[in-house]
């Protein structure tokens, strides 16, 4: 019985170990495949590390990570250690009070403090702007700058927010151990209190200052939310790339950047590690330490020299922080910018650095998670982009609440390449705020083999017999908007028994388990992997999953008789847009033929580009040596009789928002 | 005992509500071995802490050589402190730990900061280490030494400073008893031979008769007695002094003339005088003072209720009337026998009556209250330090 408990336990440490390690070695194995799948081995390579250093996107981020992580580090790692001495000088009921208050930022939530310090921001900029520009009304020598935004030192001063607890943390422990009347004692001795402070307090509290540091520095470079809410329109890093990486698959690079972090992370909490246990072994023999390299090295130099070497180190070590400071706030402000907002692997990136070397205008390139996720980072006064590239009924809401500017078509002479069937749509009808970037349409996929008869309905997506395999687009417009079409209502209505009607048919179906689950990005991974049947998503992603579904998969696309959505994606420029010319050049830029072409072949969506439109099928044959399927190129960008069939949305009145939001969350799934 | 040195004038100590000194009112002089002494909590180690500026006074004034002292922070007094638990530091060995006030630069007469030159640090050091008996050990990380050596290390860390007044927090606290003895006249030959003065707390009323010049004896945050030890121990001023000095027996009494004092309806013989007639007094008698004598003989008759053999004596709790004293002396009385006892007039002391009259003196509870001294003693300090806790001065 013993025994076989003994056995029984084993076993599950195994399992337990084998659950945690297990996908972070598939991860590292897979970052060496030749191919570019994360399931099939194709061969060992390094060329995703490669790729991943040519990648100026990536190493820059990695180089904000590394230097956050770094300033914030030092700048909490001196916090905090006062902080915990200061701790350690008050009544022992109000220190165990405040020590308690200092773990609770540690065990919040990171989104609950992401965004609390994102609004503090915010609202502090509000606050300075006004001071601003009453300031600079009353005097005339100094000019404040009036208008502040998110960026790198907001991200920092987050990251040396969340690190202090950390610090403290590590500190107060040995502050705790230390006899108290040492400090005392060196004063008694001549010391001042800082003086106590380097000759006595900070060797015996320099074990946990510096495990206070490595783990400060651990959570800075793995933080991700927290740098999302706080870093702005400006800067990224790592961890928000790798993340804007991820949108419809994972490929290798991404599993070859998160392999770097990870062994990275992971050398730091091993130093820490082994650095405690050699301590512990220390305090156990109270053995005398041999003494390090370095004070052999200085033991060699008399104490002045020493003094002046010391220093030096340390004047080296400032001006490599300022100046390494000053390159990047030099590069964000010297450097003109343009701060574009656009979605997940929704660009030929090679299409950057193309405008940057043409232009010497650099590009901050970052995504946002939904038209509505958009929304509200505008609205909360986060951001301060100057392109972005809603989609056609959010438009006519930014619209409508003033938020977009005016562009100035004469300084966007592509325009005139746009095809006219993509101007001047219901969103933005006298054509004053929009250049299209993309357009497509939302129907439904399905995977030939595991349907009966190929549907060509909407309602296959409330059809019992496919219980258990459709997958719901995650998302009340497109969901609702579907229904709509089924049940023969437009889907633009405001009429509330409609909608409600619509909700029904939903929550009907998915009460009877028709749902496998609501999805947006999983939607890939679910078809090509075999693992749903049909689905509702976008055609230019439908596209790129035929690419890669799995052996036995047989992915169609079809709009359904009832007709569908069909959708623009147009870039617009903020109002307030600090860097308004630059913004009209990436637009011009984008809106180029071959800008058109190269996208297309990227990101499979349809160009509102007339000569993209026609020279892509050529395009494509030079390109790849083979011809483009018409069926396919009809499915990407729609053909005129079929657009006849398909609705566009428009913005709807708030009150139908609403409804549309209540009767989602009420959906549950 | 020549010049005044130190003084504290109506020193108060208060936190919040709590008084932790009354009124303190004390000088010390140039060279003198002084000793506060009293249980836990009774404001030793706080007065100590004054003295040596890491607390300031709620009230009243610190003055050194006449100038007042107050706000003067540790690090500019001429003062040095071995502290309770030594508070050596771990990452220095012995050297470094007694060079480290030798190393911190001190301003000289113009005012401008100076360091020692290395070769007079390493002299005064080895100077000190020797007069410590530590030659030998300054390359040892203090952590590898004992108890003793610790000390001695902590001594010479504070003496090297050449210090005009070296205060000492319960040195010997943390030592055994053999260890201790010594230590005590290796710190009195300190003293004689740096020519100090030494402000020295403790609880151990033995340490503070065998070391002191000057003996304050405090309780409840005020001073009882000062004096030398002999006569804290001959004249001890109330019931709390009497008791906390040697062992005592205090009875209540009357005093019926100069010279005449009655205990249990028998008047004695004393040499006190200047009590009003029939005021009720406290009288101490020491236990060694009372001669057992035949049952006929005796001033006073009582019963054997309890014989201990301590060596050089045995200690007999006698009752009298219900009121049990302690007597030591070298004849055996067995258990239950019916003795006499004598008392010479110089055996007597007289009292005053004070907030101490009744609540000591009785032997009943002998055995008990012996056990009870020896757990509860070394708590002593713990208090007085956890009160303040912080770094800062």
């Amino acid at each position: 019985m013993k025994r076989s408990n003994h056995v029984g336990s084993r076993l599950f440490i195994g399992l337990v170990f084998l659950f945690l390690y297990l996908p972070i070695f598939l991860l590292i194995i897979f970052s060496f495949n030749a191919g570019d799948s994360s399931a099939v081995w194709k061969g060992f390579s390094l060329d995703w590390y490669a790729a991943l250093f040519q990648n100026r996107l990536i190493m820059e981020s990695l180089y904000t990570t590394l230097l956050v992580s770094l300033l914030a580090t030092a700048i909490a790692t001196a916090a905090g250690t006062f902080a915990a001495i200061g701790l350690y000088s008050l009544s022992k009921r109000r220190r165990d009070a405040l020590l308690v208050v200092n773990d609770i930022p540690m065990m919040n939530a990171d989104i609950v403090t992401g965004v609390s310090l994102c609004l503090f921001f915010v609202a502090f900029f509000q606050g300075w702007g006004a001071f601003a520009q009453w300031f600079n009304g009353v005097q005339d020598v100094v000019e404040l700058p009036v208008r502040l935004t998110l960026g790198f030192g907001t991200m920092l001063l987050a990251h040396i927010a969340f690190n202090i607890p950390y610090v403290i943390l590590n500190v107060a422990p040995k502050l705790r151990q230390m006899d108290k009347n040492l400090v005392d004692a060196a004063q008694d001795l001549g010391c001042t209190w800082m003086q106590a402070f380097w000759k006595v307090i900070l060797p015996e509290i320099k074990p946990g200052i510096v495990s206070g540091a490595l783990i400060a520095f651990t959570m800075s470079i793995d933080d991700f939310v927290i740098s999302y809410f706080t870093a702005g329109s400006s800067t990224s890093t790592l961890a928000m790339r790798i993340y804007s990486m991820t949108k419809k698959r994972i490929t290798p690079e991404v599993n070859a950047v998160s392999t770097l972090l990870f062994l990275s992370v992971l050398a730091l909490l091993v130093l820490n590690n082994v650095r405690e246990v050699r301590q512990q072994r220390r305090a156990e023999r109270q053995e005398i330490r041999e003494p390090s390299f370095f004070e052999r090295l200085s033991m060699r130099f008399s104490q002045p020299a020493l003094r002046w070497a010391r220093r030096g180190a340390a004047a080296a070590l400032a001006c490599g922080f300022i100046v390494a400071v000053a390159l990047l706030t030099g590069a964000t402000y010297s450097q003109p910018v343009v701060n574009v907002c656009s979605w997940g692997e929704y660009i030929d990136e090679d299409l950057i650095t193309q405008f940057e070397d043409q232009t010497g205008i650099r590009v901050n390139y970052q995504t946002a998670e939904s038209n509505e996720a958009l929304y509200s980072l505008l609205k909360s006064g986060g951001a301060d982009y100057d392109v972005i590239v809603p989609s056609d009924y959010m438009i006519s809401q930014l619209i409508e609440e003033g938020m977009l500017e005016e562009l100035d078509y004469s300084q966007i002479p592509n325009f005139e390449l746009i095809d006219p069937r993509f101007r001047g749509l219901p969103y933005d009808p006298e054509n004053k705020y929009t250049v299209p970037y993309s357009w497509g349409t939302l129907g439904l996929i399905y995977n030939a083999n595991m349907v009966d008869e190929e549907p060509d309905s909407w309602g296959a997506l409330y059809d019992s017999q496919y219980a258990g395999s459709v997958l719901l687009i995650n998302n009340s417009r497109d969901a609702l908007g579907a229904a709509l079409l089924h049940l023969g209502y437009s889907v633009n209505t405001t009429d509330e028994a409609q909608i409600r009607e619509a909700f029904e048919l939903i929550a009907g179906a998915s009460r009877r388990g028709v749902f496998q689950g609501k999805v947006m990005d999983q939607v890939f991974q679910k078809m090509e992997g075999g693992n749903a049947a049909i689905a509702t998503y976008y055609a230019g992603d439908y596209l790129s999953m035929l690419d890669n579904q799995a052996d036995g998969v047989d992915l169609r696309y079809v709009i359904p008789e009832e007709g569908a959505n069909w959708f623009v994606d147009a870039m617009c420029v903020l109002k307030g847009a600090p860097h308004y010319d630059n913004a009209l050049a990436w637009i011009n830029f984008i809106a180029s033929t071959d800008a058109n072409l190269a996208n297309m072949d990227y990101i499979w969506y349809a160009s509102p580009n007339t000569q993209a439109l026609e020279e892509y099928p050529a395009y494509y044959e030079e390109l790849y040596g083979e011809e483009l399927d018409p069926e396919l190129y009809e499915i990407m960008a729609a053909p005129p009789e079929v657009l006849e069939r398909c609705e566009m949305y428009l913005a709807l009145p708030p009150a139908t928002r609403a409804l549309y939001n209540s009767l989602w969350i009420e959906l549950g799934i | 005992m020549s010049k005044e040195l130190i003084r504290l004038r109506d020193c108060v100590m208060s936190y919040g509500d709590e008084v932790v000194l009354d009124h303190i009112n004390l000088y010390i002089n140039d060279k003198e071995f002084l000793t506060l002494l009293g249980p836990s909590g009774c404001g030793k180690t706080t007065t100590l802490r004054i003295i040596g500026g890491f607390l300031s006074p709620t009230a009243g004034d610190v003055f050194f050589d006449g100038v007042r002292m107050n706000d003067i922070p540790p690090h500019k007094r001429a003062v040095n402190t071995v502290f309770q638990r030594y508070a050596l530091f771990p990452h220095l060995n012995v050297f470094e730990n007694v060079a480290f006030g030798l190393r911190i630069p001190k301003a000289d007469r113009d005012g401008r900061k100076v360091k020692l030159p290395e070769r007079e640090i390493h002299q005064r050091v080895m100077e000190m280490l020797e007069v410590v008996n530590l030659k030998g050990f300054e390359k040892r990380p203090v952590s590898a030494l004992s108890g003793g050596q610790q000390q001695r290390v902590a001594i010479a860390r504070a003496l090297v400073n050449r210090p005009k007044v070296l205060l000492l927090d319960e040195p010997l606290g943390a030592l055994d008893m053999r260890l201790r003895k010594d230590m005590q006249i290796e710190l009195k030959r300190i003293q004689q031979e740096m020519e100090i003065t030494f402000i020295y707390v403790t609880h151990d009323q033995e340490e503070a008769l065998a070391m002191s010049d000057t003996v304050v004896v405090m309780d409840g945050g005020r001073i009882q007695q000062i004096g030398t030890p002999e006569d804290i121990y001959n004249e001890p001023k109330n019931a709390f002094v009497a008791d906390f000095i040697g062992e005592s027996n205090i009875i209540d009494g009357i005093m019926r003339a100069d010279g005449v004092v009655e205990i249990f309806n028998r008047r004695f013989q004393c040499l006190d005088k200047g009590f009003e007639k029939d005021e009720p007094v406290d009288v101490v008698i020491r236990p060694e003072d009372v001669d057992i004598v035949d049952e006929a003989a005796g001033q006073l008759r009582g019963t054997v209720t309890a014989v201990t053999f301590k060596g050089m004596q045995y200690d007999t709790i006698v009752d009298f009337y219900g009121f049990k004293w302690l007597i030591q002396t070298t004849d055996y009385c067995p258990v239950d026998s019916r003795i006499g006892i004598k008392i010479d007039p110089d055996g007597i002391h007289v009292m005053k009556k004070s907030q101490y009259s009744g609540m000591f003196g009785d032997y009943s509870s002998y055995s008990e209250e012996y056990e009870e001294l020896d757990v509860a003693e070394p708590e002593d300090g713990e208090e007085d330090g956890s009160r303040e806790g912080g770094y800062e001065e």
